[in-house]
């Protein structure tokens, strides 16, 4: 312990607790109460109801929680599938090709969302791709901007893998198909898994890319929440937030569950780099 | 051993496939595009106009200091909860950990709908006060301002700060810390010289990092709803969606990618060549 | 349990072809070359050791024997086929490394029945045999375990299992010990010692820095040095007889005197040499002219301390002491000597006192103790 003085601990933790309560808790805390106010023209909102969350899942809102939910399960889906292929092919590809690759598929961190957005639109606008105005677009600008987080996440996990597993596998007989499917695969599942959860949380909460290119059928649950609120149904908006945000826990909680349920077997450098840098460069 | 270099390209190609339709020519079809004639003028008349735009100027200097506050403010805030996490530990700081990594997944708008409808200056507080009081305006203006945005994005991004540094400092070994105070240096020169110059990698490339995100984001921005803050991104989403000027869009959002991409080479060129292989 | 000789000299009358080959091997890397014009064979039931520093090429050629790395020129061979083209898969040699690459997420039995796995041996055989080489390195009782419920040394007997389970006609390791420590590493050694005596067959190469290893295991030694096989031949012969000062020096520690001979002399003579203006008498092995540059290795417990009484055959170099250390039962002494300024390094009995640092030292070494080799020094230096 660095402070070994009672007060000024003390005094570091209550700084420490403001910051944590005032910046990090609170928004969920108002949005909380903006769910479920009945009213809030005073300091404190006046009675409680369940008004809005009721309205938050009525046929309207709850149409774009299809869609977010479709979106974000192909999207995380497609990301994962891409961003495991890129990185186990990365790294029995040639030399000339491993750094280009791996810069490449780190690239979507690196463009704006607006940007990748505009992108898909004008290039998806026009033949031979013409996606423009179907969901197919959504989910194709969604893809993109969680590629580079899936691509880190078990990339890095890849290089936290002892080669000299793969070399005494193959000495003992096993094929390359054997060898991906035994020894690397099984080992690359917590970090696969834990992108996936990640994505689809990210994905879940994806705007700027969206909003560039989503069609009036298919909007998902943030840019129904920023139509609320620009209409001025701030309470709505709220209760809508919520109901994203508990989506979201649910699934960050599954996945840590599926990930204790398998036991603390799967150590190893590689998860632990993969999430600090993975989740850094997608958001 | 090693199959044939033929059969080790051609598993590459799927999902080179994949980004270069997603991604590589979406970006050309921008840069394309930015040079697409606007209504009857010439082609490639779009970069000197929007070049030559103040709007364009004073939103790319917006950018630029909001992403730089932003940087600074997390950096500040983010280092110093790392630095209690690690250092002066309580109890539940295990559950505060999982709270800060759990921020990182949600929306990013969540941060300004709860400030903006709270503090905005048509928000409940200033309602309740101009209510109360019958001023026309709301004494609390900050969150229609650079201030409010800045705000908002510390409180969003500050988790990125905190969870790569508080890996880093688990990672410096306590016999340094150790030694340090058994030679008799207080906390303060332990933290300054001994603690934060061993995690600088991590602190610099987690500042970094948030930098660049800051100067990207949207969502925030869009949701904060203040008039005055004008970014690069809000002037791409507007150009495009709102009056439909597509080449003009197109300029701005190359001038954005430079900037972000010319952060992002200068990040891994330092931070990730270094501390990888 | 029947003691059988080292089976050493059985593999001579052996007919069959090498079990393992490396002919004229060149493994490079873009311009440089890990490994050059690299020849060995290494028959059934042999244990070959590959002894050098590192980086002098002994786990390249441990690797372009299982197939990790494709030779630029040359052949590999196992048992006289050619299997240079082949995958490692297609090789079936057993290979047990230096991290030993246990498959975290399998328990141990899965692991030992990898190879019999791949191999689609049908489960009942996988089962038999797993067991057979789990018992063998005395792991059957752990079979259920995860990797990281194991010790290292235990980690080191499954990866042993599991090379033997697929029932290799050739065993690799790669430096198994070097991740032990001090006391574990004995206790393996004695291991493959018995796990030696167990599979007579077997033919063994075993890569390693360590000379206490090379010596206790190997019926060869090879001795890697700058990519290149610098010598190879049968351990009691390269520790008792080395052909190089780096053989010398590297295996058992020898101080090296450049010397010129005065007189020719026949093998088994004594020639007399000059070294820096003294005269000694080498007893030699082979034919040396006159005048000729020799260098002149003396191991540091062929150095005795010159007694008085008894009148020496070779001059008595007097030598300062630079430092003492004392390793039990004996002395380490290393000292300049006076009249030519060589470091000498002399291992005396740990009777009597410690010398004195900065002492003088009195040595001589008796003309059987003194091996001669070829000079390899420089000219001018």
């Amino acid at each position: 312990m660095l402070i070994r003085n009672a007060a000024a601990r003390g005094a570091i933790w209550a700084v420490f607790g403001l910051l944590v309560l005032g910046l990090m808790a609170s928004p969920v805390l108002i949005t909380l109460m903006l769910a479920l106010a009945r009213q809030w023209t005073s300091f404190l909102p006046s009675g409680v109801t369940g008004e809005h969350l009721g309205e938050a899942l009525s046929a309207d809102s709850l149409a774009s929680f299809s869609v977010s939910v479709q979106t974000a399960v192909i999207s995380s889906a497609l990301a994962v599938l891409l961003g495991t292929w890129a990185a186990l092919a990365g790294r029995s590809a040639p030399a000339w090709l491993r750094q280009p690759m791996s810069a490449l598929f780190h690239l979507p961190s690196a463009i704006p969302s607006v940007v990748i957005g505009l992108g898909v639109l004008i290039a998806f606008s026009t033949p031979p791709l013409l996606l423009n105005g179907t969901p197919a677009i959504v989910v194709a600008v969604q893809t993109v901007m969680v590629l580079a987080f899936t691509y880190s996440n078990v990339h890095a996990a890849l290089e936290g893998l002892d080669r000299q597993q793969a070399l005494v596998a193959s000495s003992l007989g096993a094929s390359p198909a054997r060898i991906l499917l035994t020894v690397t695969l099984p080992q690359l599942l917590p970090s696969i898994g834990a992108a996936a959860g990640l994505s689809l949380a990210l994905c879940m909460g994806e705007l700027g890319a969206t909003m560039m290119v989503y069609p009036a059928s298919w909007r998902t649950v943030p840019v129904s929440i920023f139509t609320a609120l620009d209409r001025g149904e701030v309470f709505l908006a709220a209760a809508m937030t919520l109901l994203l945000l508990l989506i979201t826990l649910v699934i960050l909680a599954l996945l840590a569950l599926v990930r204790t349920g398998r036991g603390p077997a799967r150590r190893g450098g590689g998860r632990r780099r993969a999430g600090k840098e993975g989740v850094g460069l997608a958001a | 051993m090693r199959a044939p270099t033929l059969r080790r390209v051609g598993w590459a190609a799927p999902p080179l496939a994949a980004l270069l339709i997603l991604l590589v020519y979406p970006m050309l079809q921008v840069v394309a595009t930015s040079f697409d004639a606007v209504g009857s003028g010439a082609p490639g008349q779009a970069w000197p106009t929007v070049l030559g735009d103040p709007a364009v100027h004073r939103a790319l200097l917006t950018t630029l200091q909001v992403a730089a506050m932003t940087t600074l403010g997390c950096l500040v805030l983010g280092v110093f909860l790392a630095l209690v996490l690690a250092y002066v530990p309580f109890p539940g700081a295990g559950a505060v950990t999982r709270l800060v990594e759990a921020v990182i997944s949600f929306p990013s708008f969540l941060i300004p709908l709860a400030f903006g409808t709270l503090f905005g200056p048509v928000g409940i507080v200033n309602t309740a006060i101009t209510g109360t009081t019958g001023a026309a305006e709301g004494p609390l203006q900050f969150m229609g301002s650079v201030h409010g945005v800045v705000l908002a994005e510390v409180a969003y991004f500050t988790p990125f700060i905190v969870r790569p540094v508080l890996a880093a400092f688990q990672r410096l070994p306590p016999d340094q810390i150790n030694a340090a105070s058994s030679l008799g240096a207080h906390p303060g020169r332990i933290v300054g010289q001994v603690i934060l110059p061993g995690a600088y990698p991590a602190i610099a490339g987690a500042g970094v990092l948030v930098f660049m995100l800051a100067l990207n984001e949207f969502g925030i921005i869009l949701f904060t709803g203040a008039q005055d803050v004008v970014t690069l991104p809000l002037m791409v989403y507007t150009r495009a969606i709102v009056t439909f000027d597509l080449p003009g869009a197109s300029v701005i959002a190359c001038l954005q990618a430079a900037v972000s991409l010319l952060v992002y080479f200068a990040y891994s060129r330092l931070f990730v060549r270094r501390s990888g292989r | 349990m029947s003691i059988t000789a080292p089976d050493a000299v059985s593999h001579r009358t052996d007919r069959r072809p090498a079990a393992a080959a490396l002919r004229e091997v060149t493994v490079s890397y873009g311009a440089t070359d890990a490994l050059r014009d690299c020849s060995l064979e290494i028959h059934h039931g042999e244990t070959v050791a590959l002894l050098g520093p590192s980086g002098s090429g002994k786990s390249t050629a441990l690797k372009a024997l299982a197939g990790f790395e494709a030779p630029s020129r040359g052949a590999v061979l196992l048992g006289g086929r050619d299997v240079t083209g082949l995958s490692p898969a297609q090789r079936g040699i057993g290979i047990v490394v230096q991290s030993y690459a246990l498959f975290p997420h399998m328990n141990v039995r899965k692991n030992v029945g990898f190879g019999l796995r791949a191999r689609r041996v049908p489960p009942a055989r996988t089962r038999e045999r797993v067991d057979e080489a789990l018992r063998m390195v005395g792991m059957f009782d752990y079979a259920d375990r995860l990797p990281r419920e194991l010790s290292g040394g235990q980690q080191q007997r499954v990866a042993i299992a599991r090379a033997l389970a697929i029932r290799p006609r050739v065993l690799l390791l790669d430096e198994p010990l070097s991740a032990l420590d001090a006391a574990l590493r004995q206790s393996m050694l004695h291991e493959l010692q018995q796990l030696r005596r167990r599979l007579p067959d077997l033919a063994m190469v075993y890569v390693t820095h360590d000379q206490g290893e090379a010596l206790a295991l190997a019926d060869r030694i090879a001795l890697m040095r700058d990519s290149r096989l610098e010598s190879l031949g049968r351990t009691e012969e390269m520790f008792e007889r080395p052909s190089t000062e780096f053989a010398a020096t590297f295996l058992g520690g020898a101080d090296i005197l450049p010397a010129r001979t005065l007189t020719a002399a026949g093998a088994g003579e004594t020639v007399r040499a000059a070294y820096g203006g003294h005269e000694i008498s080498v007893l030699t092995r082979e034919d040396l002219p006159r005048d000729h540059g020799i260098s002149l290795a003396v191991r540091p417990w062929s150095w005795q301390l010159a007694d008085d009484a008894v009148p020496a055959p070779n001059p008595v170099f007097a030598a300062e002491v630079d430092g003492v250390q004392w390793k039990g039962s004996s002395y380490r002494v290393q000292a300049t000597a006076e009249s030519t300024g060589q470091t000498l390094h002399v291992e005396m009995p740990a009777r009597g006192r410690a010398p004195a640092v900065g002492g003088t030292l009195s040595v001589t070494v008796a003309p059987r103790d003194v091996m001669v080799l070829p000079a390899e020094r420089s000219d001018g230096a």
